[in-house]
């Protein structure tokens, strides 16, 4: 077990370094100077930013400060805010988190239980409802699916009803998170349930479950007791994949529903060119993704006691 | 007990014939992998889909009265069916069958040359997937030991970062354009092949049919040839032709943030975006490209797993 | 007189699958007293796996269907049994051992909560109590460190521990009737003879009846005391090990008992073994299902199946060179 932590470990903090490398060397291929800009800037100032971004040395002293400095929290500063990089993202990282996090758990639960009984039901109308709700999901793009939940049940259902029964835009209340969380969800819903079904499907047919019958379980022990644990345990492994997918999904969902996150200022800063954002939230963005990867798999060790003792 | 005839007590003997028939006829694995996906009625319906996409993508702005760039602004943001007035164009007295956008651009003309781009770019992009993903993870899993152990560790590092992220990156370095896109997503794409290919031929290597046939004397082409390939090659097809929704959805995705495609050129995503704009007042600008995406996104899903279904052994009845 | 546990009385059973009705079940009858070790063995594909698991109804029941037929465990009239009653009866009057010892426990769960659970089942025990009963079963199928042990999970089990745990597991509720479909298979030879001594063990200090599942001869003949030969879903002879190994009358038995690779075989003799395949029983053939293979086989064979006939009390053999009227070989014209 330890050897699996240290591993995964070194993994993240490697990784971590190359996403720095990766964003450092692209952004010194840009057009243009991302740390000067447009504007005029006085002499102390420039020496300033010398100082602190060493922008008059070798390119690999540069490399080493901008490494040191993104692992110090200092993602520079944006061209478009005249703010700290590291500001405007704790600013608006807790709604992102906020919208994300709702619908990884609407993803996961909702994905779990739908993949359980198009398993358990198979052939039955369930399998085909929730198959056909997992296909929905796997081929309508989040912001597509976004756009058309905003005309369909916020516009038109206003337009008939009167009242604002889901919020089209901004963020605030418990209404407004609904649509947004549901469209940014639903992907990831459908990879979980397609997944959940086969792992269960497998699990099923497995001797385990034959003997747990022979034993005189009913259904629903077998079930609850044996089955769906063991059938859950695919589903965790890809937990980083769709964490990630949920994160890039923020982007554009914010877009759509004018919410106030960080994907919302991260797509401004594209179509701006505000490179030191662009690098900054890069980071950040990668940086999150990595731990969140860690830490999934470290849950899995424990969950698996195959992996707990490969000691 | 009743009498029974001394007849019929005849002696027979074995019959060599009887005793080996066999009731089925044996097929070959592909023979039968091919014939369960003839009777998946889905999964023909998808085929069906995307050559119609494909054969409307490829002909239909060749038929058509307008030019995809030619702009009426006269005439802009027509809905569905309704009929050129400009008297200067070609295209007069003709309807525009999905109507007109922004700019008084004929909707059904940019709807089949998106098609083009987007096909194009997923089918390039699905293909360069195979191509590198099928040697890297050839290489590595054939060869084994440290060189297997290095390449495989390399590929764990950079999937530690999401591909939209790095394809972002990359997307802002180069000049955008469909080139661009290909090279950008081609640049990571390939990592969940490489790592599947290469998953594969180590599993196959263990088997004790490869023993078999060094026993019996086959050269390491041969077996290379006869052996691994042909049992990759199933989860392979399966794989690519999953890997296409994946690369329209990056595509649409990009186009959203403005990484797309430039004007006035125009692939299903960038009408998409477009779209979203006007979505308000002129839903079909939106909904028409989203139907060809999701379509699409489907068709190859649905078809992807009525391969895998095909080729899966143990579903053999 | 011992009392009788099972009586299975013409079953057949068949599977509907995509390509019509496969009868993997014929027609059987059987039965099996306290305390003996009846040996069902037969080829693959014979449908003595099926009739095992029809026993205790662990068929999925759509494809799987019970055709026609009786079965009645201690009292229990199995065919019509709800599911609620199947559960009490499984693992508790009857319970079952397979192949493959590995795949058959949950890999997640710890080998003693998975003994305790049937414990917890069947019989009204507290949690200690239930614990140290498992503990104790553990002890009684000789696994060392019962305590340790219990606490494992199955991939930390040899081979030959994890049968004896599942033997422990089936044994738990003292049930009347153990069947074993093939426990030997999958272990290797010493291994192998280490379980049948333990199931021979038990079996006389619980009283409870086996069915063994084999298609290794060499087994039963160590442990067997009723063998009953299947061939293409029907019993084709019954009788003691005795009779079944000196005096079979079926050609089945006799080809099956010549094609045992022998230490007094000369080493240039070839092997032998029964030339041709079971019939595919999507469409049995009208007559005997051996006819095919069969060097005795007679034109009635192939056209009507033979009847079971009794040599002496519990020897059954089903061939129509049995029947009275049968002529000698060289009147029938048999060389």
């Amino acid at each position: 077990m330890a050897r699996y932590i240290i591993k995964r470990l070194v993994y993240a903090v490697l990784t971590l370094f190359v996403l720095i490398t990766l964003v450092f060397f692209m952004m010194r291929m840009l057009p243009g100077d991302p740390f000067l800009g447009e504007k005029a800037i006085s002499p102390t100032a420039l020496a300033n930013m010398n100082a602190k971004y060493g922008l008059d040395k070798p390119v690999f002293i540069q490399y080493l400060m901008y490494m040191g400095n993104c692992l110090t929290g200092d993602l520079g500063m944006s061209i478009t805010y005249n703010r700290p990089v590291m500001e405007i993202v704790s600013e608006s990282f807790l709604v992102s988190a906020d919208l994300g996090t709702r619908a990884l758990i609407f993803a996961v639960i909702a994905g779990i239980l739908l993949g359980a009984i198009a398993a358990i039901k198979r052939g039955t109308v369930w399998d085909s409802l929730s198959m056909f709700i997992a296909m929905i999901g796997v081929s309508v793009p989040s912001f597509i699916l976004g756009a058309v939940l905003q005309y369909f049940l916020g516009l038109q259902l206003r337009k008939v009803f009167g009242v604002n029964i889901f919020p089209i835009q901004g963020w605030g209340t418990f209404k407004h998170t609904l649509l947004p969380a549901f469209a940014l969800g639903l992907g990831s819903l459908a990879t979980v349930s397609r997944l959940m079904r086969t792992s269960m499907l497998d699990v099923l047919s497995s001797d385990y479950i034959k003997t747990a019958r022979s034993k005189g379980l009913s259904q629903r022990q077998i079930l609850w007791r044996h089955a769906l644990r063991n059938a859950v345990m695919p589903v965790v492994t890809i937990m980083g994949p769709t964490v990630a997918s949920v994160l890039t999904g923020t982007f554009v969902i914010e877009s759509i529903f004018n919410i106030p996150g960080l994907g919302k200022y991260f797509v401004t800063s594209i179509k701006d060119l505000d490179y030191t954002m662009i690098g900054g939230t890069v980071v950040f963005y990668g940086a999150l993704l990595i731990v969140c990867t860690l830490v999934v798999d470290l849950l899995y060790g424990l969950i698996d006691p195959r992996v707990k003792l490969e000691d | 007990m009743e009498h029974i005839d001394k007849s019929r007590f005849a002696h027979v003997g074995e019959s060599a014939h009887d005793r080996e028939a066999i009731a089925r006829p044996s097929l070959t694995f592909t023979q039968d992998a091919m014939r369960r996906l003839s009777k998946n009625k889905v999964a023909i319906v998808c085929v069906v889909l995307i050559v119609l996409l494909s054969l409307m993508s490829a002909f239909a702005p060749m038929f058509s009265p307008f030019d995809y760039r030619e702009q009426h602004y006269g005439h802009t943001n027509a809905p569905m069916f309704s009929v050129c007035d400009d008297e200067s164009s070609e295209g007069y007295g003709h309807m525009h069958l999905f109507g007109t956008d922004t700019l008084g651009r004929d909707l059904y003309t940019r709807i089949w040359m998106g098609g083009r781009v987007s096909l194009i770019i997923a089918v390039t992009t699905a293909i360069v997937d195979l191509i590198v993903g099928c040697i890297y993870g050839g290489i590595s899993g054939y060869f084994g030991g440290t060189l297997d152990i290095i390449m495989m560790r390399l590929l764990e590092i950079i999937n530690g970062i999401p591909y939209l992220i790095i394809v972002i990156l990359l997307m802002m370095v180069l000049e955008p354009g469909m080139m661009t896109i290909i090279i950008a997503y081609s640049t990571v794409g390939w990592i969940p092949m490489a790592r599947l290919v290469r998953g594969q031929v180590v599993a196959l290597k263990q088997q004790e049919y490869i023993a078999a046939a060094e026993a019996m004397g086959a050269s390491p082409a041969r077996i290379i040839a006869k052996h691994l390939l042909p049992n990759t090659l199933s989860v392979v097809i399966v794989r690519v032709t999953l890997a296409i929704p994946n690369a329209i959805f990056s595509e649409a995705y990009l186009s959203y943030i403005g990484l797309g495609i430039p004007l006035p050129k125009c692939s299903w995503g960038s009408l998409a975006q477009l779209g979203i704009q006007n979505f308000r007042m002129y839903p079909w600008q939106l909904l028409i490209p989203a139907i060809c995406i999701s379509l699409t996104m489907l068709a190859f899903n649905m078809f992807g797993d009525g391969l895998r279904d095909a080729f899966d052994p143990k579903l053999r009845r | 007189m011992a009392e009788r546990v099972l009586t299975i009385e013409g079953l057949r059973v068949s599977f509907d699958t995509y390509a019509g009705e496969v009868q993997a079940v014929r027609g059987v009858t059987l039965h099996v007293d306290e305390g003996e070790v009846l040996a069902i063995v037969g080829e693959s594909g014979c449908g003595k796996s099926v009739t095992a698991q029809t026993i205790m109804k662990l068929n999925p029941m759509p494809p799987a269907r019970i055709v026609d037929g009786s079965i009645n465990l201690a009292g229990h009239d199995i065919v019509h049994a709800s599911d609620k009653e199947m559960q009490k009866i499984r693992g508790n009057e009857v319970a079952m051992i397979f192949q493959d010892p590995m795949t058959c426990m949950n890999p997640t769960t710890q080998v003693g909560k998975q003994i305790v659970e049937s414990i917890k089942l069947h019989r009204h025990l507290s949690s200690a109590e239930a614990k140290a009963e498992a503990i104790r079963c553990l002890e009684q199928v000789r696994i060392p460190n019962p305590e340790e042990r219990a606490k494992q999970y199955p991939h930390e089990f040899s081979g030959g521990m994890r049968q004896r745990a599942m033997i422990a597991m089936a044994l738990s509720c003292n049930p009347k009737l153990l069947i074993a479909d093939e426990p030997t298979t999958a272990l290797d030879v010493t291994i192998q003879a280490q379980i049948m001594e333990l199931l021979a063990e038990l079996k006389d200090k619980i009283n409870t009846a086996i069915i063994l599942i084999t298609h290794d001869l060499g087994v039963v003949a160590g442990i067997a005391d009723r063998v009953a030969v299947m061939y293409a879903g029907k019993v084709v002879e019954t009788g003691t090990t005795d009779e079944i190994f000196y005096e079979h009358k079926h050609p089945y038995t006799e080809a099956l008992l010549r094609s045992l690779p022998s230490t007094d075989q000369g080493k240039h003799e070839p092997l032998m073994s029964i030339p041709g395949t079971p019939p595919d029983l999507l469409a049995p053939p009208k007559g005997c299902g051996f006819a095919a293979r069969c060097r005795h086989c007679m034109q009635i064979c192939k056209e009507e199946q033979p009847p079971e006939f009794e040599l002496n009390a519990g020897h059954k053999a089903s061939c129509w060179l049995l029947h009275p009227d049968c002529p000698s070989a060289e009147e029938r014209g048999a060389k």
